[in-house]
Parts: C-alpha cells; sequence; structure tokens
C-alpha cells in the first residue's frame, strides 16, 4: 500500500492506495506551517481505513510550496550570483530581464568573473585567481551563504563551475551551491536562471524535507519518501535537498496522471478547477503534453521540461462581479471559508453562486445564499463559456476530446462543453492530484559519451536506451511499463567528429509488490 | 519620421524568429541589449530606403557564426557600436545609416543597437528578407555590393580587417575568424552607397516582421486558427503565399556544429503514427523539407516550424523530440528567383541534388491540412 499527497495552496490531499484502488482519501485545509496540515491528513486516512503505517510502503508527496515560493517571493534566500564568462556577456549580468520584486528578493550580489569555455574547448578566458579571491571575499563578508554558479558551455565543461564551487566550499563553511550544469542544458541565461532558482530554495528545501521526514518517522513510518518532480517522475528526499527547483509544475503533472488512472483514459482535456485557478491540460497517449515554449517561472525564464498548462483565473474562490457577468480573476483563496457568503462572509463568491443556484449542497450548517435568478443565470453563462473557451483554445485539432473535470470546484461545471466529446467527473476526482503523486514514476537516467564515427548513431541510442531501462528497472520500474521519455545529444564539437553526450531517460509504474515477488 | 522604440521589439523579434526560418540565432540575447540600448539613447530613426541620400554612405552589419554558439557565449553591450566604429575608423570616415544583413532571427536587432547608440538611422529593409547562412546569399553582393572594406570584432573586442573583393574568398575568410573567435564574430561590411543600397535591399522587412510579431502574438492559437491572418498579411506583401505543409511530432532532430555551422536533420512523423514522415534538412536554416523522395518545398522559400499549439516558431538549435509543431513554407521574396539569384542560393548552393522549384507549383493547396 502506498500513500499519495498533494499540498496545494489552499488544500493537502491524501489518499490510501492498494494497487490500483483507492481505500480511503481525505482533503484537508492546508496550514501555513504545511506540515501539521500533512499530519492531519494522514491521521484521517490511517483512522478511516484502520491500516497502520508500517504496512505503508511508500509515501510520494506532491508539493507546491517551491513553486509558490517563486510566485510569491516568499522563502527566498539571498543567492550570490557568479557567472564564469568575461569578457563575453559584459553588460547582460545575471538575472537580466527579471522582474525587479524576485530580483530584489535574492539580493543584490551579481558577480561576473572571467574564464568559461568556448565551444571548441578553449577557454573563454583563463580563471583569474585574484578576481576570484575577490569575489568569494565580498561574498563572505556580506554573509551571503548560498550561490549559484553559471559558466559559458558549462554543459559541455563543467569544469571552471566546479573549480569555482571548490573553492567557495573551502572558504565559507556550509555554503550551499547550485552549478548550472547539474539542472540544465545549452542556453546560460535560462540555466543560469533555473540554478539561481533552486540555490534560492535550498535552505527553504532542507526545512520541508526534514519536517515532513520528522513527522513521518514520528508517526510510526519506517517507509521511504518521494517527492514527484516536473516529469512526472519520483525524486528521493535527499535528491529534493539539491534540487527543489525540479518540482516546478509537478502540481498539473500530478492531475493530469491522477485523471488517466481515474477514467483510463489516455487522451484527453483535463480541467483541474481550484480556489483560485482552473488549469487545463493535455493528456497524451497517458502522459502530459509539454510545453514547447521558454517556460517562465514568477515571471523568470527558464529550460525546464514541464507539462503545456493553460491557467485560467477562474475557481471556486473567485469573486463575482457586474451581475455576473465577471467572475475572477481575483479570489478570496483559501479565505473563502470565512470570507465566502455561504460560509458566512459578505464577499460573493463562485461558490456562493452554486449554493444559490441549488447546484452545490455544502449541508445544513452553511448559510442559505439568495440570489436574483438574472444574477444565477449570467453567473453560470459565465463559468461555461470561460472553461469552454479554455478548452477550445487547448484543443490539438478540431476533433473534441474527452473531457476530465477533476479539483476541488469542479462542481463549478453544471453541464456540457460544447468543445467536449464527452464529460468526466470520476468518483475520488477531487483528489486527483494526490492520486497522481502517488502513482507516480521512477525514471532512470543513462549518459554516455559516445562517438558516431565508431557507433552509428541509431545503435548507440539504442544500447543508451537500454541501459536506461535497465537502471529504471533496477530503481524499481516495471519492465512491461518502460518507455523512453527523453532522449537529449549533446555534440562536443572540439572533440573527434561526432563526440556527443547522449543522455537518455526511461520511466515506468513502479512495480508492484506482488509483481516483484 | 518613424521611429522605432523598444515597446516595438517584443513584436520585431517574434516576427524575426518566424522569418529566420530555423537560424539566425535567438533573439532573446540581442532583444535584451537592444532593450538596454533604446533605453539609454531613446528610440532609433528608422528611415525607408527611398529617403536615404543617393550619395549617403550605409554599412551592413550583423553576427556570422553558428547560432548555437549565441545562446552560450553571449554578446557585450558595446559588441555592435564598437565593430561600427573599428569600421569607420578603417575606413576614415562617418557611416550614415546602418543596415541589416537579415531579417531573420538576432541579426535584425543589431543594427538597431548600433545606429541608437551612434545616433543615426537604421534601414527598413535587409539583405535577405529571412535568414541563410553565408555572406554570398545577400542581396547586396549578388546586386554587385562589394563586401570590403570590412571589419569584424569578437567577443574580447579584438578587431579583424578584411580586404578581397572576392565574395567567396571573404565568406571564408570571415568564417574562419569566427571559427578561431569563439564562433560568432559581430562584422561591418558591404558599404554602399544610398543608390546602391535602393537597387539591392528587401525594402519594408523591419515593419514587416513587427507586423508579423503582432499576429503571431494577438492570434496565439493553434495553426489552424493563425493560418488565416497569416495567409492574408503575406499575400500583401513582397513574400509568395504561405502553404501549410505538414503537422506532426518531432521524432528526431539532430544538429552539430561542422565548418562553423549547425548542420542536421530533423525527421517529424504525423500525430497518429500512420503515414510517411516529412525530413527536414538543416544548415542553420531550414533548407529542404521533403515527404518520402518528394521535395514540397526548398531554399530561397521559406520554411518555418512553429510549436503546433501555440504557433510559436521554433529554432533549430531548441528543435527537440517529442515537439508538436507545425511547418509552414512561403514564397522567398522575387528577389531570389532571378537566374543571377538562384547562381547562389538554389539548392544544389547547398549541396542538393535537384533544380529549385518555386514552392507553389509543388503544393496544390496553400490551407491547413
Amino acid at each position: 500500500m502506498r500513500i499519495g499527497i498533494d499540498v496545494g495552496g489552499t488544500h493537502t490531499d491524501a489518499v490510501l492506495l492498494a494497487g490500483d484502488d483507492v481505500i480511503s482519501s481525505t482533503k484537508a485545509l492546508t496550514t501555513a506551517d504545511v506540515t501539521s496540515g500533512i499530519l492531519e491528513a494522514l491521521e484521517y486516512i490511517l483512522t478511516d481505513s484502520g491500516v497502520e503505517p508500517q504496512a505503508i510502503e511508500a509515501v510520494m508527496l506532491g508539493t507546491t510550496q517551491f513553486t509558490n515560493a517563486v510566485v510569491e517571493r516568499k522563502q527566498l534566500s539571498e543567492v550570490a550570483a557568479i557567472r564564469i564568462g568575461l569578457p563575453s556577456g559584459d553588460g547582460l549580468p545575471p538575472k537580466i530581464g527579471w522582474p525587479e520584486d524576485i530580483s530584489r528578493s535574492l539580493g543584490d550580489h551579481v558577480y561576473m568573473v572571467h574564464g568559461g569555455t568556448l565551444y571548441d574547448g578553449r577557454p573563454v578566458a583563463e580563471l583569474d585567481q585574484a578576481e576570484i579571491a575577490r569575489v568569494i571575499a565580498d561574498i563572505r563578508l556580506k554573509g551571503v551563504d548560498t550561490v549559484a554558479i553559471s559558466a559559458a558551455f558549462s554543459p559541455m565543461s563543467p569544469q571552471p563551475e566546479l573549480t569555482v564551487a571548490q573553492q567557495l566550499r573551502e572558504a565559507i563553511s556550509g555554503v550551499k551551491i547550485t552549478c548550472s550544469h547539474s539542472i540544465g542544458r545549452l542556453g546560460l541565461l535560462e540555466r543560469e536562471n533555473a540554478a539561481l532558482l533552486n540555490a534560492a530554495l535550498l535552505r527553504f528545501s532542507d526545512t520541508v524535507v526534514s519536517a515532513f521526514g520528522d513527522a513521518l518517522r514520528q508517526r510510526g513510518f519506517k517507509c521511504r519518501f518521494f517527492v514527484s518532480q516536473n516529469d512526472g517522475t519520483l525524486m528521493d528526499a535527499e535528491f529534493v535537498r539539491q534540487f527543489p527547483a525540479l518540482t516546478f509544475s509537478s502540481g498539473p503533472t500530478n492531475s493530469l496522471r491522477g485523471a488517466c488512472k481515474l477514467t483510463g483514459l489516455d487522451n484527453a482535456i483535463v480541467v483541474d478547477i481550484g480556489g483560485t485557478t482552473s488549469d487545463i491540460g493535455i493528456l497524451q497517449d497517458g502522459f502530459p503534453r509539454e510545453s514547447n515554449i521558454v517556460i517562465e517561472v514568477g515571471g523568470v525564464r527558464t529550460n525546464f521540461r514541464m507539462p503545456d498548462i493553460l491557467a485560467l483565473g477562474l475557481g471556486g474562490g473567485s469573486l463575482v462581479r457586474d451581475e455576473g457577468r465577471s467572475i475572477g480573476p481575483q479570489s478570496v483563496g483559501h479565505k473563502l471559508v470565512t470570507e465566502g457568503i455561504a460560509f458566512g462572509g459578505s464577499t460573493l463568491t463562485a461558490t456562493d453562486l452554486l449554493v444559490a443556484a441549488g447546484k452545490l449542497d455544502l449541508g445544513p450548517k452553511y448559510q442559505p445564499v439568495q440570489l436574483s435568478p438574472q444574477l444565477i443565470q449570467n453567473g453560470l453563462a459565465t463559468i461555461q463559456e470561460t472553461l469552454n473557451q479554455g478548452i477550445e483554445k487547448m484543443l490539438p485539432s478540431s476533433d473534441p476530446l474527452p473531457v476530465v473535470l477533476v479539483g476541488g470546484g469542479a462542481v463549478l461545471v453544471s453541464e456540457e462543453f460544447t468543445a467536449a466529446s464527452q464529460m468526466y467527473c470520476p468518483e475520488h476526482s477531487g483528489v486527483a492530484n494526490a492520486i497522481g503523486a502517488a502513482i507516480a514514476q521512477i525514471g532512470g537516467e543513462t549518459e554516455r559519451m559516445v562517438s558516431y564515427q565508431e557507433i552509428p548513431r541509431e545503435e548507440a541510442i539504442r544500447q543508451v536506451s537500454q541501459q536506461a531501462r535497465e537502471t529504471a528497472i533496477a530503481a524499481g520500474a516495471d519492465a512491461a511499463t518502460i518507455r523512453i521519455a527523453d532522449i537529449e545529444e549533446t555534440t562536443i564539437s572540439y572533440m573527434a567528429e561526432g563526440s556527443t553526450r547522449l543522455r537518455v531517460k526511461a520511466v515506468g509504474d513502479i512495480a508492484r509488490q506482488e509483481q516483484a515477488r | 519620421m518613424a521611429k522605432l522604440g523598444s515597446e516595438s521589439l517584443t513584436d520585431l523579434s517574434a516576427g524575426a524568429v518566424f522569418l529566420a526560418t530555423g537560424g539566425g540565432g535567438d533573439p532573446h540575447v540581442a532583444q535584451l541589449i537592444a532593450e538596454q540600448a533604446l533605453e539609454i539613447h531613446g528610440p532609433v530613426e528608422l528611415l525607408e530606403p527611398e529617403d536615404l541620400a543617393d550619395d549617403a554612405y550605409v554599412v551592413a552589419l550583423g553576427g556570422v557564426g553558428a547560432p548555437t554558439v549565441s545562446l552560450e557565449l553571449l554578446p557585450s553591450m558595446n559588441e555592435a557600436v564598437s565593430a561600427l566604429q573599428a569600421f569607420e575608423e578603417r575606413v576614415g570616415r562617418k557611416v550614415d545609416a546602418v543596415v541589416s544583413f537579415e531579417i531573420g532571427g538576432g541579426n535584425s536587432l543589431i543594427p538597431i543597437v548600433a545606429a541608437a547608440a551612434m545616433g543615426i538611422p537604421v534601414i527598413n529593409g535587409d539583405g535577405m528578407g529571412r535568414a541563410l547562412p553565408e555572406a554570398q546569399m545577400m542581396t547586396y553582393p549578388i546586386s554587385g555590393v562589394l563586401p570590403t572594406p570590412a571589419v569584424a570584432t569578437d567577443y574580447r573586442g579584438v578587431a579583424t580587417e578584411f580586404h578581397t573583393t572576392d565574395i567567396m574568398e571573404f565568406e571564408q575568410q570571415i568564417r574562419q575568424c569566427a571559427l578561431s573567435s569563439g564562433g560568432m564574430i559581430t562584422s561591418a561590411e558591404h558599404p554602399m552607397t544610398g543608390l546602391q543600397l535602393k537597387n539591392s535591399v528587401v525594402p519594408g522587412t523591419i515593419t514587416f516582421s513587427i507586423e508579423l510579431g503582432r499576429i503571431l502574438r494577438e492570434y496565439r492559437g493553434n495553426a489552424h486558427r493563425i493560418f488565416e491572418p497569416l495567409s492574408e498579411l503575406f499575400a500583401g506583401s513582397i513574400y509568395g503565399d504561405i502553404f501549410h505543409l505538414y503537422t506532426g511530432k518531432v521524432v528526431d532532430s539532430v544538429t552539430r556544429i561542422v565548418g562553423g555551422f549547425d548542420i542536421g536533420e530533423a525527421t517529424i512523423a504525423p500525430f497518429d503514427g500512420v503515414g510517411t514522415p516529412l525530413g527536414i534538412s538543416i544548415k542553420n536554416e531550414y533548407l529542404v523539407a521533403s515527404i518520402g523522395e518528394k521535395t514540397i518545398a526548398s531554399v530561397p522559400d521559406l520554411i518555418t516550424i512553429l510549436d503546433y499549439e501555440t504557433s510559436t516558431p521554433i529554432n533549430a538549435e531548441r528543435l527537440r523530440y517529442g515537439q508538436r509543431v507545425s511547418v509552414f513554407g512561403i514564397g522567398c521574396p522575387k528577389f531570389y528567383r532571378s537566374p543571377r539569384a538562384l547562381e547562389f542560393v538554389a539548392p544544389r548552393c547547398f549541396g542538393f541534388d535537384f533544380e529549385y522549384q518555386p514552392i507553389e507549383t509543388l503544393n496544390d493547396t496553400c490551407g491547413p491540412l
């Protein structure tokens, strides 16, 4: 049995799965400290199911904490940015093009030093030890203890980044470092941005991972815990401490995967309606369709691979105005339970509209909501139209697709969408994210330097793919479900013609105990 | 007098990527530099070719090298202006206006950066109407403008002078210079009079690119949605008709830096896997599109690859396994269809063993598949 947990901005959901079956599920409010909300949810499903913590094989956590930290500019550490690349890039310092507020959150600690590598392996400039020593001394003096290091062509030659990292560790005890070559591909600015965001989250991720691990142990769990990342695979706890940025966008990935699991549909449009937004994504052969364009996180360009999501400002807590002709994007968010009219507050929200229309019954302890028939009619039409337009925008072709509604706000939808061939609102759809986390996959990655002169390219890809498969199986993936998720080639042009760094990622479902036996 | 300010740069860049047909380099970095330049120095004057005095002195300015390099070896703020200053020093006179090599990609923005810093106008037009990999393929030399005197500067600010009057030799020399200087240099070359410019430039391409970028932004959506507005725009332009050539998923894409170019192949298969895949040959730009043995578009006509869902153009160095894309083809500016121009830009010039056939003779219908 395993437990999936999804920590969202408003709700913390948990599910207990035995094989494919949902044994128990719950939806609790996300608490300010997050951990107590998680414990509350865990307590509920353990009590509800009567299962002992020792019987749980794994706990999978999907969390938006790190994305939200970036979006809301909270919990971010000050980070020193060191770019090794002068004299190139003078006038284009790290953090160029960033929104001012997030740039300020990371502090004013931008350094550019000589060095880095050219495409042909020669240095852009030699590392200047005196210059590096001055930078390190300045960082020490400022008391900054988190650093992101980037260098031209570091995915091909990581050495300049590693050298500076080593010197930082020797000079500043306990310094936390993200090197850009460890988190991104070619594209210096985007890779550097990813490294900076990741570094800014390192302290926070330490806190989150420790708090969660401690909480599980105290409650008697003996199993490992994993955190889901943006490509739908799992990271173990230690990995998350180093790469929290890889959780960006894991929420939508989990809800799409959960919708796939709940309906058995491999190709569908999934509409995840929460308190503040509706996220529309596409399931393609059972996996989220990825975005092709440069992804911005909190207004910062990165080159992470992420699902293509259209986020509409429409959810259960959205403000209703102009006689129902305008709904959202402003929302009361998690204050819905105090500010919404049905909850005794005075703000008219989309949820109140549903209660007034008789479409949603919150139970006897909540306030009845009286609204004019015209307002109700306008409001319902506005919701329907907004979502329908969003779906049409995301449709891959003019053929309609099935639409799956998930998330706590799925009740907002009162009739069929014209863009849908069929509508699904499966049982447990309110906790689709947590289910997605629980069924997240195991990945296996293999990287090898190959020469296409010696081995033909197709054969090299076949061999490295086979190794990636084996790595995934060794990590606990079910052999029958493994597929190749990504093939990346970085040509090392200064070496012999055809020298290439070939990286393949294979992913598969977690092998169940029965299969393993 | 038309002014070009930083508010137009986003649309200009988006249009420039579309017209870059896969090459030209990522304009994001060039855009960041141009934004700073226009902020510091104010908007630049955008001069129509016909408003230029016949005896004015104009020089073409831009980057030479492999686009992949520009993702890593960032230019510095003053690279464009230092190339221009080094050129002026070499020839011993002031330049009256600058013009772009190519509207495609980052090279559309480099002259703007230098013009802003020097307080001179930039010409509304370019030497390709698209992007192409080599110097002799520009309309300037094809129309008889000599490539030199020319000066190129590298990322360290080191300047190299060129003297040859033979365009093929010039291309070889400047390519060697780029290769040995980190893969990317900024060159001021093809100095010409106002009269020579009027006789060789592809006119109006900066304003066209801004308009194209605006359409891509306002009609952001899948290929079917954007086809009609694009079709209208191109119908009234110096380009020919636009064709929707293919839709599918990238199943293979590989490029390498060879001899200072990004060289490679991409394969795009139908979404349902049924049917013959589309092959794309790349040399910095997308040069030939073929289905099986049949060529359906080739250089000098434009081939551009868009993200299927958002219609965002995708550069060759960003094309990746698994992307869902639409492939569009567009008739090139008429200049390139003359026998004289085809000596420099026909498929044979890129090593392909077939004659150029205009895109409209290779495809029956324009519309979405």
